[in-house]
């Protein structure tokens, strides 16, 4: 059985044509008109029982508007999604108690308190037992390392300890099926290697679904081994991500800031131009001849500076892009 | 149940954690009660009433004021309009909760500790300045005052939330509540009793919910209304409190909505 299935998703915005001023914005309570952006374009796929997807695309792609339609804060255009089948947007009780939404931007705990007031709330919340509770509780706290911070208000914690509270409150109930929009985000690199950990052991642990995107190479590999790609709202790629990279990413990017200004044809010359603004260049080769074409690159050109990189999830995917 | 209970709680909890904007709350209510009550005890001086007021019903009036204001006229309405143009109601929306009940909870909570607070003014204020305070003639009078105060909540409660809501229409800005706290104050009689008005006008607002949110109340406790026409007020206030509470309803629905086809 599918526990989540999308079938020609679309998801268009309607932005309301706001007027000026506080009558204009008054009327706009009775009568409006208004502007439809595509996000989402026609999108299936289907997510099994204890699979941990990833979801990639470039800035604007339409990753976030799915999970927000996956987990019943926005209404499809059209289409259908069903979870454990429910409908998200009914935003029925049952449907509520089985998923969860993280967003690594934003926080669900409360501020000024410490974050275990949050989680006796979502205690009351979700309806937990109190034995239940202890239970889970004891074991995110565990996993997490949270011990140390649980009494500590909220706005004290670091960003890497706020967002494993997060993780916690927000999986206090267990939820089968787990929505993670860039879990990561601004963490540093131990942090974001404790988190991927914990996220694959719950997987593991409970046979959760799990949809999770991320700008984050490291994330998609340590996590992943299915991914889906969005282009501009429509699915591109949905499949293996090995393949993926051992087919797009055997390259790696060099960075070079000149001194002064070096016409991009010159480099081409040397491997393919990536991008380039003003003095700095990101040049895309072979991972077998690095070492050659750095040092080319060295002794040709006035290089102020030099960098090897890998390249970014964004990259790998805008060349799939480019190829299809 | 134990939902609303915990979320009573840990509101409680964050307002004490914020001392210091509590306290300047309470500072700008207690310099609007001082000036009040030195306005009427100068004019009020050497006349034994004042619009029907006898001079101890009118200087109990405006300490009454402190405790209506504290307890039905405190709300988290700004805290509703942020949390509507920041995208924080999403948090709620995906937890099994209803967010007409939760935002009851942490109101009642941050009126409790306000009304705590106005009562302590209000009892320093007697012990050092002896004014002549008003005590109710009877047992009854007191408890309908008491209905009359938790009506005037809920109503309030309904109201504020109701313009707070339009903040799914006018995003960023809090216009209408801004307006809305500043009429309802003098609508309500939460700066003066509402006889002091040109009767056009007191007939006017007599047709409207605002009295019964602070003048109606005050009024009833001062014994200046009988007890079959203060249970009739408390009926109508009931009323109203349905009628705007069902408008809040649907308008919330509405403004989610739109939130769902918008952004979110
Ligand atoms: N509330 C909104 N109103 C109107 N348009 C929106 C809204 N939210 C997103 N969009 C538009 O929909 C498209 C998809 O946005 P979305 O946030 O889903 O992208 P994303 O893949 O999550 O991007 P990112 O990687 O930057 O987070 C974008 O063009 C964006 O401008
Ligand atoms: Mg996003």
């Amino acid at each position: 059985m599918n526990a989540i299935s999308v079938n020609s998703l679309q998801k268009e915005y309607q932005v309301f044509n706001r007027k000026p001023g506080l009558w204009g914005s008054l009327g706009s309570v009775f009568w409006r008109e208004w502007n439809n952006i595509k996000a989402v374009d026609s999108i299936s796929f289907q997510i099994g029982e204890g699979e941990l997807v990833g979801f990639l695309g470039a800035n604007g792609a339409g990753k976030t508007t799915t999970l927000k339609i996956l987990s019943g804060l926005l209404t499809p255009t059209s289409g259908s999604v069903e979870i454990l089948g429910f409908k998200p947007w009914r935003r029925e009780r049952e449907f509520q108690k089985r998923i969860s939404l993280v967003m690594g931007q934003r926080t669900q705990l409360w501020w000024e308190i410490p974050a275990q007031e949050t989680f006796r709330l979502n205690q009351a919340v979700y309806g937990l037992s109190d034995k239940d509770y202890q239970e889970s509780l004891g074991e995110l706290v565990e996993m997490l390392e949270l011990k140390d911070y649980l009494a500590v208000p909220v706005k004290k914690l670091s960003l890497g300890q706020r967002m494993r509270a997060e993780l916690a409150a927000a999986l206090l109930h267990r939820p089968k099926i787990l929505l993670l929009d860039e879990p990561t985000l601004g963490l540093d690199v131990v942090m974001q290697k404790k988190v991927r950990e914990f996220i694959l052991d719950y997987n593991k642990r409970w046979k959760a679904s799990i949809l999770l995107t991320s700008h984050n190479m490291d994330d998609l590999t340590a996590l992943c081994r299915r991914v889906l790609i969005l282009e501009k709202g429509k699915l591109i790629y949905d499949g293996n991500l090995e393949g993926l990279v051992r087919r797009y990413a055997e390259n790696k990017i060099i960075r070079i800031v000149f001194d002064g200004d070096v016409p991009a044809s010159q480099i081409a010359a040397i491997g393919g131009t990536v991008d380039s603004q003003k003095t700095s260049m990101w040049v895309s080769v072979p991972r077998a001849e690095i070492s050659k074409k750095a040092a080319l690159l060295l002794s040709s050109f006035p290089v102020a500076d030099l960098t090897i990189e890998e390249p970014s999830v964004d990259e790998i995917v805008r060349k799939i892009f480019s190829k299809s | 149940m134990k939902k609303y209970l915990r979320a009573y709680l840990i509101s409680l909890q964050e307002t004490l954690q914020r001392r210091s904007s509590f306290v300047m709350d309470r500072l700008g209510g207690i310099a609007v009660m001082l000036s009040l009550y030195y306005f009427w005890k100068t004019l009020l001086w050497g006349h034994p009433s004042f619009l029907g007021y006898s001079y101890s019903q009118m200087l109990t009036y405006v300490l009454g004021m402190n405790i209506l204001r504290s307890f039905a006229l405190t709300g988290r309405g700004w805290e509703l309009v942020g949390e509507i143009s920041s995208g924080k109601i999403s948090s709620y929306l995906v937890r099994p909760m209803n967010y007409h009940g939760y935002a009851l909870a942490l109101d009642l909570s941050q009126k409790t500790v306000h009304l705590f607070a106005a009562l302590l003014e209000i009892g320093a204020l007697l012990i050092f300045f002896h004014p002549p305070f008003y005590w109710p003639k009877s047992i009854t009078a007191f408890f309908l005052f008491v209905g009359a105060l938790m009506m005037a909540s809920l109503l309030f409660f309904f109201l504020e939330f109701l313009v707070s809501s339009l903040a799914f229409w006018t995003s960023e800005s809090g216009g209408p509540l801004f307006f809305f706290e500043i009429f309802i104050q003098f609508a309500a009689g939460a700066f003066f009793p509402l006889n002091v008005l040109p009767r056009l006008i007191q007939k006017g607002l007599s047709f409207s919910p605002f009295p019964y949110l602070v003048f109606l109340p005050i009024n009833i406790y001062l014994g200046r209304v009988s007890r079959g026409q203060a249970l009739q007020d408390l009926f109508i206030s009931g009323v109203w409190a349905v009628v705007f509470g069902a408008a809040s309803v649907w308008v919330w629905r509405k403004g989610l909505s739109i939130y769902s086809a918008e952004g979110g």
